[in-house]
């Protein structure tokens, strides 16, 4: 376990990715090359009478200039007071928290199954395995979303040279219907299954079809859950899910991510 | 010089007047990763019962205004995997351990304060006769002063060390709760537990926690905290520790003046895990700036009007 700590650091960039996504840049954090894919910070919300810290997915990290990012979208009152927080502001930040994304060994095909606002970690991830030094074109990252407007930052995840497979609930962009089915097709057709590893990120029905497909079709892989977590280092057992075998686990401790077939979804 | 903040409570010295609360620190392990224990003047674990307990489903926390509701539902590992698991951690641990004891019956709250009595470093129990969250035993006795004072004594015949009565402030009068539970054979009380209450979701008429209600914490009870301890402080006889809301070294001195000995730091946790150590260092300061030597200068110093 990664011992947690409360750094202040600054909001230097906050841009405004629209529909409702932010993406803030925090520097110096002088935590960050212990933010793996799949990390989480919690960010607390000084300039407001909001008690609680929202957890923040790691979106990327520049460990020569100590920059932490997040990208997150406007859900509640915690987010919608995070998205008003401007340049130079001071923020505290708890963290480096959660166990990440494995590593997949090079010869793997890794599926990335981005849902929503789900995308931030496995962005992070393509750019590990990048910087790995993978082969981008054996990273397939489909991303789904309801419209074509809920699919942010696609040019930057096209500009990694990964495949890029868009799916929209109205046809607006790239496949239409759930992302899940255009995952299931690619899986379907695929050659060599036992070289594919899936990481799924994304809403709760989202991630159930992911883990049902890896069982399915016999891939293993990862999914990342998201909770509502009071503390994010394990003490209130808030955040708990049940496990297949052996009861509880706590997101924020155990998880976020977990194997598939691990958790009672 | 250095201020002393050493306070005695039935006997028990502790370093300094700040304790964890029961249910917001686990069972100190994770706390020990952001500072060392020895930080505090006690860590109190998390409720424990005869069997392991899963607790409720989730959600069984919601944010509130400047608070939270919890409804966990006395979540731990049972005596059995306390005693084999977590304490040889917390035997090494430089600090005074308070372990927090639920039942549902009066049997089962006596059985666990039996097999804790056996362990030595188990320096005090606190009984908790106040969790909102179960629907048997817990608020039902704190609720009562015959089965408070029937639960304590119990407790007192197997346990030779000191007990802390933690006290529900969901009851008309808290002193005659107080009071049974010093007729039990309570050392101390701990004041207060949770408040019941509940939020419920707009959009799809639920309520926020499966539970239906739970425990709200956090600062927005501090002020009711307060005016508890100082009625406990003022009708009855044995030394308090304060809790409810407090995040700083400030919420402590309010608590101190108004009778607390020592004082619990909860959900405050949740937000600055370090938070205990700001609060010692704030203290600290705060006594240097007043010229007060010692602790107890400010226990039940409150100067009230009359």
């Amino acid at each position: 376990m990664t011992k947690p700590s409360c750094e202040d650091t600054t909001l230097v960039r906050a841009r405004d990715l629209h529909h409702g996504y932010f993406s803030f840049t925090f520097a110096p954090y002088p935590r960050v090359a212990e933010c793996h894919p799949g990390s989480f910070v919690h960010v607390q919300l000084t300039s407001t009478d909001i008690y609680l810290r929202r957890a923040m997915s790691v979106a990327s990290v520049n460990t020569r200039r100590h920059e932490l990012e997040i990208i997150f979208k406007v859900f509640g009152r915690g987010t919608a007071a995070l998205s008003r927080f401007t340049t130079g502001s001071k923020v505290n930040i708890l963290g480096p928290l959660g166990v990440g994304f494995s590593k997949p060994r090079s010869t793997y095909h890794p599926v990335l199954v981005a849902g929503g606002v789900g995308f931030p970690p496995l962005m992070f991830l393509a750019q590990q395995m990048i910087d790995d030094g993978m082969d981008p074109k054996n990273i397939h990252f489909f991303y789904g979303g309801r419209s074509e407007r809920d699919l942010v930052e696609r040019a930057r995840i096209k500009k990694m040279g990964i495949r890029f497979y868009p799916a929209t609930d109205d046809g607006s962009l790239g496949d239409k219907g759930l992302v899940t089915k255009s995952v299931e097709k690619f899986i379907k057709d695929h050659h060599a299954k036992e070289r594919l590893r899936l990481y799924g990120c994304g809403p709760e029905p989202m991630l159930k079809a992911v883990d049902e497909l890896g069982m399915q079709y016999g891939v293993a892989g990862q999914i990342s859950l998201e909770s509502p977590m009071p503390c994010g280092i394990g003490i209130c057992l808030g955040c708990v899910v049940k496990l297949r075998v052996g009861g509880h686990a706590r997101v924020c401790c155990e998880g976020p991510v977990f194997e598939i077939g691990e958790v009672v979804l | 010089m250095t201020p002393d903040l050493r306070v005695t409570i039935a006997g028990v010295e502790f370093a300094n007047p700040v304790m964890t609360a029961s249910g917001c620190c686990n069972y100190g392990e994770e706390l020990a990763q952001v500072f060392p224990l020895s930080k505090l003047g006690a860590l109190v674990t998390k409720s424990i019962t005869l069997k392991p307990r899963l607790g409720h489903p989730v959600p069984r926390t919601a944010e509130t205004a400047s608070g939270m509701l919890n409804a966990i539902g006395l979540a731990n590992v049972g005596i059995d995997a306390f005693i084999k698991d977590k304490i040889p951690f917390l035997e090494k641990q430089k600090t005074k351990i308070i372990v927090n004891v639920a039942g549902a019956t009066i049997n089962e709250y006596v059985e666990v304060s039996a097999r804790l009595a056996d362990i030595g470093r188990v320096d005090i129990l606190e009984i908790n006769i106040s969790c909102p969250n179960v629907d048997e035993g817990g608020l039902e006795f704190g609720q009562s002063p015959a089965l408070t004072e029937k639960c304590i004594a119990g407790v007192r015949k197997v346990f030779p060390r000191p007990i802390i009565a933690k006290l529900a402030p969901n009851v008309t009068d808290i002193t005659q709760i107080a009071d049974a539970a010093h007729q039990g054979g309570a050392d101390a009380f701990a004041v207060i537990n949770s408040l019941v209450g509940t939020s419920v979701d707009i959009d799809t008429w639920r309520p926020r926690l499966t539970n239906n209600r739970g425990g709200l914490t956090g600062p927005a009870i501090k002020p009711i905290a307060l005016a508890m301890v100082d009625k406990v402080y003022t009708k009855c006889k044995l030394p308090i520790i304060g809790i409810g809301g407090i995040s700083t070294y400030r919420d402590v001195i309010e608590f101190l003046l108004v009778g607390a000995t020592a004082v619990q730091v909860g959900t405050a946790l949740f937000v600055e895990p370090d938070a205990p150590v700001k609060i010692v260092e704030g203290l600290k300061e705060y006594m240097k700036t007043k010229k007060l030597s010692h602790i107890n200068d400010m226990i039940g110093k409150v100067r009230k009007y009359t």
